[in-house]
């Protein structure tokens, strides 16, 4: 019966990191500009692969490799926020326009009243 | 035994929603009109491959793989990093315009400027 | 945070990775986490830093909490037939003014629903964050100092 039960756990987080990875895979396809598929790829790729690894590790039943898993979980949690930002930095740097949806963008403006000024 | 078939079947399902992530996301990398979009595209990739590993970890049951999906998370960001730089260095390339709907500058500009006046 | 916490994150980390609990390991870990911090201690400046671990705990559960939520909402955003976006970049005005404390709020922007942090301003006062849906700023920036912030502040102050 236990072993149904971790079955089941495995099963449900395994089916839901393929489901929030396609998703994210459907965003960076649907949405209309740089930025916006950045929130599909950070938000919900993180989550959808950091849940497969962590039903590797509980699949493991071992403490040890289990322990591993959160590892590399935390650490992909940590470290996929840090890399769109720099992306997103260096995109809205070099001038890439954000998409004519946008309704407000507060960056452009300064970066224009300083470029005025000098 | 019932365990081993549920296991196997979402393994199945994973495998397959992850494939169809892959070709989406390839294709995004191929058409991706600007560099940015290509290297969130490649970013989005190393996230499906450590899926990928993850699952062949439980199909076959080698937990070594755990290792090499952590190491490959590594190496992807310090790729992304290195891209972003890359990016800042290189700034946009005359023939790149930003996104595809994109409306003229100028008229963009003006609207956006307006909106946030207001705010402040 | 001292020198002597610092270290025993650390070997409590490379336990982890490592993955044997032995009394060896346990040295080596030691050995190796005091090693690396003697290496960047010209980094690190003494501040009188205070932790509060209940507090950053609670900020990790709401952390986790807010994490689940962002990826569902992306997720049903772009599953939606018809995607409703109003993208937009918005300042805000940051509270915080350590480098730490700055990082850590970034990072934990990026991961609620629907907003990223983009840049931060030269003279450190204004965040830059990239929002999905830009229709309400005031009040996103409510809920942003009204949730994380106030909860950095109260973990690290």
């Amino acid at each position: 019966m236990p072993d149904l039960l971790l079955a089941l756990v495995v099963a449900i987080m395994l089916i839901g990191g393929g489901v929030f990875t396609f998703l994210a895979a459907l965003g960076i396809v649907r949405l209309p500009d740089v930025y916006t598929r950045m929130h599909a790829a950070s938000k919900a790729g993180t989550v959808g692969s950091g849940l497969m690894l962590l039903a590797a590790g509980i699949h493991s039943l071992d403490a040890a490799i289990f322990t591993r898993a959160l590892a590399g979980f935390v650490f992909f949690v940590l470290t996929a926020p840090v890399a769109a930002h720099l992306v997103a930095k260096a995109a809205h740097a070099a001038g890439y326009r954000l998409t004519r949806l946008t309704v407000m963008d507060d960056m452009r403006e300064l970066r224009e009243r300083a470029a005025k000024k000098r | 035994m019932a365990a081993e078939t549920i296991i196997s079947g979402a393994c199945a399902i994973a495998l397959f929603l992850m494939c169809a992530a892959f070709f989406l996301t390839a294709w995004r990398v191929i058409k991706g009109p600007t560099l940015p979009d290509r290297i969130v595209a490649l970013d989005m990739l190393t996230a499906i491959a450590i899926g990928f590993i993850a699952v062949v970890a439980i199909r076959t049951g080698f937990n070594l793989y755990i290792d090499i999906a952590i190491a490959l998370g590594l190496v992807g960001f310090l790729a992304t990093v290195a891209f972003a730089r890359f990016v800042l260095s290189r700034g946009m390339q005359p023939g790149e315009e930003g996104a595809p709907d994109e409306a003229p500058a100028g008229n963009r500009t003006r609207r956006s400027g307006g909106h946030a006046r207001r705010l402040h | 945070m001292r020198p002597v916490v610092i270290i025993a994150v650390f070997t409590l980390i490379w336990l982890a990775v490592s993955g044997s609990f032995t009394v060896p390991n346990l040295l080596l870990g030691i050995v190796a986490s005091a090693l690396s911090l003697f290496l960047i201690r010209g980094h690190i400046q003494p501040d009188g830093r205070r932790f509060r671990p209940l507090k950053a705990l609670s900020l990790l559960l709401l952390f986790f909490k807010e994490l689940a939520l962002s990826a569902w909402k992306v997720a049903v955003l772009v599953a939606s037939p018809k995607m409703v976006l109003k993208p937009g970049i918005f300042a805000f005005p940051l509270t915080v003014d350590r480098d730490f404390e700055i990082t850590l709020l970034a990072n934990l922007i990026t991961l609620t629903p629907g907003t990223l942090s983009v840049d931060v301003s030269e003279d450190r006062k204004l965040l830059y964050v990239h929002a999905i849906d830009c229709s309400d700023p005031a009040g996103t920036r409510r809920d942003i100092a009204n949730g994380f912030e106030r909860k950095i502040l109260e973990a690290f102050r």
